[in-house]
């Protein structure tokens, strides 16, 4: 079976249903307004997100682990943080971190492979699709440090260039926690050229991809 | 959120705080406190972390990575850094949270910086479960206190320059340029001259300023109107030629040497070419010679009437300048201070005592309050009492009576050399107060059996007794008396500790100090007295038998079992308080104004400021202490 059609097909065991929790999660979320998103950073919720997967292709690979960050108002509570496997009830840690994440902006760090793999996983296993805002940092960090990079490098160029450090690479909260921690930075040095709202951070990123491919 | 993430991030983080001090020396319950509340900030390069404008700070901020520079705000100057780079696992705030007060550094981010903080209040609790962290911030509040007193000694070393040494180099000394004439002037002229200028000397130069000669005021009388010399003649015919010169560089020490080696009162100071620089007159010399420790010792000590201790304890006072000019602390100061006082006590008794005959009687002769624990200021009178025995067939009364007398000869004496008599006659002379030992332990004892308001003033002030002339036995088994029967009576300690308690420490709610109508701090009965009144307390408590304060709180600390870190920052802040109190009324005693406790916080510098406010936290803790021992 190849991999899309896998995701497409129902596991053997067929939809379960949802834990109680998760399903409270899930109606909670469901209930949340909209998120305003002429607030500045400040007055934000972020959440950094960041997934463990087979490998590193989206059609083949398969979603291990997700983890996630919230960047409440420009700053980082470390209680305020989840990393769920998958396995056994991907629904369940998928709840996990839609609790985390509410209906605010996802910052993630590539954006193809990352916010792919979670919106299939949402829609294959929770039968959700919105339109979250995303924002790759693989993109605007560079659009917003260009004197350090001034094209896309890898994370761990960057978290070199910010002398940040983490617990353990390739972990999906290993890896959000220096994304995070750079998010911070750029949060600050995008609110010094004015752009002070998640929309003004997606434009700058959208319109630095342009010039990229110019 | 899910606990291993949270765990996870905490660990991390707990991780890098535990390579750094003073997190790695933490209780590990004390380090989870911590970073379950520790939330991570980012300050992007040049942007204020926290100003004294933004009042009280609310969080405690930890560097992670980057560098943060203190920078003081203000006109002066405060601390000995003018500004300070924090580094990864470095801190701040620590004095301005835990006492509640903005901060008077501008913390700003000197380079892209990541900072830990946690909310003052969790600080503060954080403060109070965590040993280690405790002790940290006590020691930097010490820390604090050092450069104060180093700061005060640069304050006083201008004085000190005023008052030069006897090592002081000769160029240093001259006042005024040199009236200098040549040896063809008139010595009419030359004479108009110094006249007017009211000089005691001429100086004659040549073409190029070497000096050829002087003439003085005494030379006038032989050499010019006994002989009726001609003031029209030209001054080099009567001048002494080849005057005394010493170099500029020489010390003050090396004329008055010369001065009496050849007996000149006016010495030449030249330059290295020889050429004049100006005058030193004896008189110059004499305004520097400084009093030693030990020759007002020796002054003391040989003293034949009252009139030479008068002198010496003006000495005394002078002596403290000095010792406060070179920085000298408080504890070191008093003890200088209660040493030639007990030595000047010691030789009055001593003078009277050849005037009155108590041959045959036993008598120490004590002192008690501030004296009685070593802790006298330049402002304090006299407060002491006599314990004594009666030789055996002796008539008691007669005994009494002939020491009264003597008494009342010592107190005033001690009163004619800057001690003033005591208003409430707490004197030797008072026959109340010149008891046997058996009368004085009875008198404790009523005391102790029934504490009304005035036993426990007296207990305040009898308590702290100690010998200054006599045997040191009726004191000490005095002593040993006394703690056993206070160990006995906790009513009696309870009460001694409600009456500790009545006075606060002037820290006030909104501004830094609660102060007197007149706008100032009265530094003996807000300040020193808190520590003292708990200091007895506790030393009655636990058998110590020192009358000091400061020897109080230490042994009866060890007791205790209070950490040695924890009493040596109360002791800290008793010292600078003391300090404070020396400065001022050495100030003011300067202006011949009457010594006094208070000081005006205004008139502090911003460091000294919050050193005080750190002292009387010390003391608040203190109280503390006792409240919760006596459930009070």
């Amino acid at each position: 079976m190849t991999g899309w059609l896998s995701r497409l097909i129902p596991s053997r065991s067929g939809p379960q249903p949802l834990s109680a929790r998760a399903a409270a999660t899930m109606e909670q979320w469901q209930s949340l307004p909209d998120v305003d998103l002429a607030r500045a950073h400040y007055e934000t919720r972020y959440t950094v997100v960041n997934t463990e997967a087979t490998g590193l292709d989206l059609e083949r690979d398969r979603l291990l682990a997700v983890g996630g960050i919230a960047v409440d108002c420009g700053l980082i509570h470390l209680d305020a943080a989840c990393y769920e496997k998958l396995d056994p009830v991907p629904a369940e840690a998928l709840s996990a971190l839609l609790g985390l994440a509410g209906k605010g902006p996802l910052i993630v760090f590539n954006a193809p492979f990352n916010r792919g793999m979670i919106e299939q996983a949402l829609l294959q296993h929770l039968g959700l699709s919105h339109a979250f805002t995303w924002i790759d940092l693989y993109l605007l960090m560079p659009a917003l440090f260009p004197e350090r990079f001034e094209r896309p490098v890898r994370l761990a160029e960057w978290m070199a260039s910010f002398g940040i450090e983490t617990f353990q690479r390739h972990h999906a909260l290993g890896d959000a926690w220096a994304i995070a921690q750079l998010f911070l930075a750029a949060e600050a040095r995008a609110l010094s050229m004015g752009l002070s709202t998640a929309p003004a951070l997606v434009e700058q990123e959208r319109a630095y991809q342009q010039r990229l491919k110019i | 959120m899910t606990a291993t993430a949270a765990a996870l991030l905490q660990g991390a983080s707990t991780d890098f705080l535990r390579n750094h001090s003073p997190f790695n020396r933490m209780e590990p319950e004390a380090l989870s406190f911590l970073a379950e509340r520790a939330v991570l900030g980012f300050h992007p390069r040049g942007s204020e972390i926290l100003t004294p404008e933004m009042g009280v700070p609310a969080h405690f901020y930890i560097v992670q990575r980057g560098k943060v520079q203190a920078r003081q705000t203000g006109a002066a100057v405060v601390t000995e850094y003018a500004s300070l780079a924090i580094g990864p696992g470095e801190c701040f705030p620590i004095g301005a949270i835990s006492a509640r007060r903005p901060s008077t550094n501008a913390y700003v981010a000197s380079e892209d910086s990541f900072c830990f903080r946690i909310a003052a209040d969790d600080f503060l609790q954080l403060m109070q479960m965590s040993p280690a962290f405790h002790l940290f911030c006590t020691q930097y509040i010490a820390s604090l206190l050092n450069q104060s007193r180093q700061q005060l000694q640069t304050t006083f070393t201008q004085r000190a320059a005023e008052q030069q040494t006897m090592t002081t180099s000769l160029g240093k000394l001259i006042k005024q340029a040199p009236f200098a004439v040549s040896a063809e002037s008139t010595t009419r002229e030359a004479l108009e001259r110094m006249n007017e200028l009211q000089l005691g000397c001429v100086v004659v130069v040549d073409s190029e300023r070497h000096p050829v000669g002087v003439l003085t005021q005494s030379d006038l009388l032989p050499r010019v109107i006994l002989a009726a010399f001609d003031l029209d003649r030209p001054i080099g015919e009567v001048m002494t030629a080849n005057p005394h010169q010493l170099g500029a560089s020489a010390s003050a020490y090396d004329a008055a040497l010369e001065m009496a080696t050849h007996g000149v009162r006016h010495l030449l100071v030249v330059d290295a070419e020889g050429r004049l620089e100006g005058v030193v007159s004896e008189r110059d010399l004499f305004s520097l010679q400084r009093i030693s420790l030990r020759q007002i010792r020796a002054g003391i000590e040989s003293a034949a009437d009252i009139e030479a201790l008068q002198r010496a304890s003006k000495d005394i006072r002078q002596l403290a300048l000095n010792l406060i000019a070179q920085g000298i602390g408080a504890e070191q100061l008093t003890q200088f201070i209660s040493a030639l006082n007990d030595a000047l006590t010691r030789r009055i008794i001593e003078l009277a005592l050849a005037q009155h005959d108590l041959a045959g009687i036993d008598f120490s002769w004590v002192a008690f309050g501030s004296e009685g624990r070593h802790e006298q200021t330049l402002s304090t009178d006299q407060d002491n009492g006599i314990i004594w025995r009666a030789p055996e067939m002796a008539n008691g009364g007669q005994v009494k009576k002939r020491l009264l007398a003597f008494a009342g000869v010592v107190n005033s004496h001690l009163a004619a050399c800057g001690f003033p008599l005591c208003k409430g006659n707490i004197m030797a002379s008072n026959p109340e107060l010149c008891l046997t030992l058996e009368e004085w332990k009875a008198r404790f004892g009523s005391w102790i059996r029934e504490p009304d308001p005035q036993a426990l003033l007296n207990a305040s002030i009898f308590f702290d007794f100690r010998v200054l002339y006599g045997s040191e036995r009726p004191a000490s088994q005095l002593r040993t008396w006394l703690n056993k029967t206070v160990k006995g009576n906790s009513t009696f300690l309870r009460m001694m500790a409600v009456n500790a308690l009545q006075v606060m420490p002037p820290l006030g709610r909104i501004r830094d100090f609660v102060l007197e109508d007149d706008g100032s701090i009265d530094l003996k009965k807000s300040g020193a007295r808190l520590f003292v009144d708990v200091a007895r307390i506790l030393a009655l408590r636990t058998g110590v038998d020192s009358s000091s304060t400061v020897q109080r709180l230490r042994q009866a600390a060890a007791r205790m079992g209070v950490p040695a870190e924890e009493v040596s920052a109360i002791i800290d802040g008793f010292n600078f308080i003391q300090l404070l109190r020396l400065r001022s009324q050495h100030l003011e005693t300067e202006h011949d104004a009457p010594g006094d406790n208070r000081v005006n916080p205004d008139s502090l510098n911003e460091l000294d400021r919050r050193i005080l406010k750190e002292a009387f936290r010390q003391a608040r803790k203190l109280q503390l202490r006792l409240k919760l021992d006596y459930q009070l």
